[in-house]
């Protein structure tokens, strides 16, 4: 009986049937082999390729994280800038505002100091012009240009007191007839016309009467005229041109001025213009200093 | 370059005011001021002279302010002259006569330098 088996078979085939056959199975193996190894090569490029995704993907994460902390820092240095700013900014606020009241502070001096330019002004004209002239019209115009053109007199008149100082005459006007202006009778104590009244008032008591506000009544205002301490007469304004509606700080400076020189210059020009303008012999005047 | 030189004639016949109106424009830099003390007077003043502003009163001797302004408006030498018209007249009647007559600006009495500085620098394009 023919055994059945490996060697038997073997020994069945020829050797080159079995070289081919194991050749055919090295290839197959080598294939296989080879094959896998091209699956390993694969699997392990794809798992690089993901290995280096991942990689990159962490490597902008990371980069994304340092902008972000840049980006905090930049922000807390700019939270700080922007809070020096504030602080900067109040500084300056609180500058701007001492500089603005400072500014109003000196505006405010400029204008007291162009009203007190402006009274000098007119105090020096006035006191230059009123002394001018020893000559009693000219005294007289001074006085009435004074009021009109300074003050704003409309009408006014100037009295001067008779030797008695019984009653107070008129001896010159302006805006308003001379002829029509009463005189005014000193302590008969019932004087009806109101403008007498004031006038009468004012010379006894040596008190300037001078409207306040808007003036609405007649007389404006009303100077009583000195020589040294004695009351020779008054100046009266009855009322005030239409563009001017009350008296200011000023034109009671200029009453001061009258009130105080007027009457001394009025009086000056009385005696210098009675005496037809001769001045006095040295020998004389020096004869009244012994 | 220096400042550009300006005249005023100021005309006035009252002395105070003439006086008041000469020390204000004193304070106006580069300002040279002329007086004269009525309407012929000033012409007077024009003729010898030449003028870059006129500042008139209206009630004066001889010839008012408002036949000066008639004058210099027609003179072609000066008619291109700004003119201030400075007086008592207040009312609207004046006011409006004179500005028909040519004047450029009407100030009323009692005056406030600054005003008239004002004004003055305005006409004469001089900056405040």
């Amino acid at each position: 009986m023919e055994k059945k088996g490996r060697g038997s078979r073997k020994s069945d085939r020829p050797a080159a049937a079995v070289a081919a056959e194991l050749k055919e199975k090295r290839d197959a193996f080598l294939q296989s082999f080879f094959k896998r190894g091209a699956e390993l090569s694969d699997e392990l490029m794809q798992e690089n390729r993901r290995l280096r995704d991942q990689l990159g993907a962490l490597e902008a994460e990371n980069a994304e994280l340092k902008t972000q902390l840049a980006s905090d820092r930049a922000i807390r240095d700019l939270l700080k800038k922007i809070d020096q700013l504030e602080r900067d900014k109040s500084r300056l606020l609180s500058t701007v505002h001492e500089q603005e009241e400072m500014t109003g502070q000196i505006s405010h001096r400029v204008t007291q100091v162009e009203n007190d330019l402006e009274s000098f002004a007119n105090l020096y004209v006035a006191s230059f012009q009123l002394h001018l002239s020893l000559r009693l019209r000219t005294v007289i115009r001074h006085i009435k240009e004074l009021l009109q053109q300074l003050i704003g007199a409309r009408a006014m008149a100037i009295y001067l007191a008779d030797e008695g100082g019984q009653r107070l005459v008129p001896v010159a006007s302006d805006g308003i007839e001379l002829a029509s202006v009463a005189g005014v009778t000193l302590h008969d104590g019932a004087v009806s016309d109101p403008v007498a009244a004031v006038v009468e008032r004012t010379f006894l008591t040596g008190v300037a009467h001078i409207a306040e506000g808007a003036v609405t009544s007649e007389p404006a205002a009303c100077i009583p005229l000195h020589v040294e301490d004695r009351p020779i007469g008054a100046i009266v304004v009855y009322g005030l041109f239409a563009q001017k509606a009350a008296f200011v700080t000023l034109d009671r400076e200029l009453f001061k001025l009258l009130g105080a020189h007027a009457g001394a210059t009025l009086l000056a020009a009385y005696m210098y213009t009675a005496g037809d303008g001769r001045l006095p012999e040295p020998e004389a005047l020096r004869s009244l200093l012994e | 370059m220096s400042a550009p030189q300006y005249s005023c004639l100021v005309v006035e016949d009252s002395p105070m005011m003439r006086q008041l109106l000469v020390l204000a424009l004193s304070r106006v830099k580069n300002l040279r001021v002329t007086e004269a003390d009525d309407g012929v007077d000033g012409l007077r003043k024009l003729a010898g002279g030449k003028f870059d502003i006129i500042i008139t009163d209206i009630n004066m001797p001889i010839m008012d302010g408002l036949k000066l302004v008639k004058r210099v408006r027609s003179d072609p030498a000066h008619k291109g002259v700004p003119i201030v018209i400075i007086t008592t007249e207040g009312s609207g009647e004046d006011r409006k006569r004179a500005l028909e007559l040519g004047a450029n600006a009407y100030i009323t009495k009692p005056i406030q330098a600054p005003q008239v500085i004002a004004k003055v620098k305005e006409l004469l394009k001089i900056a405040p």
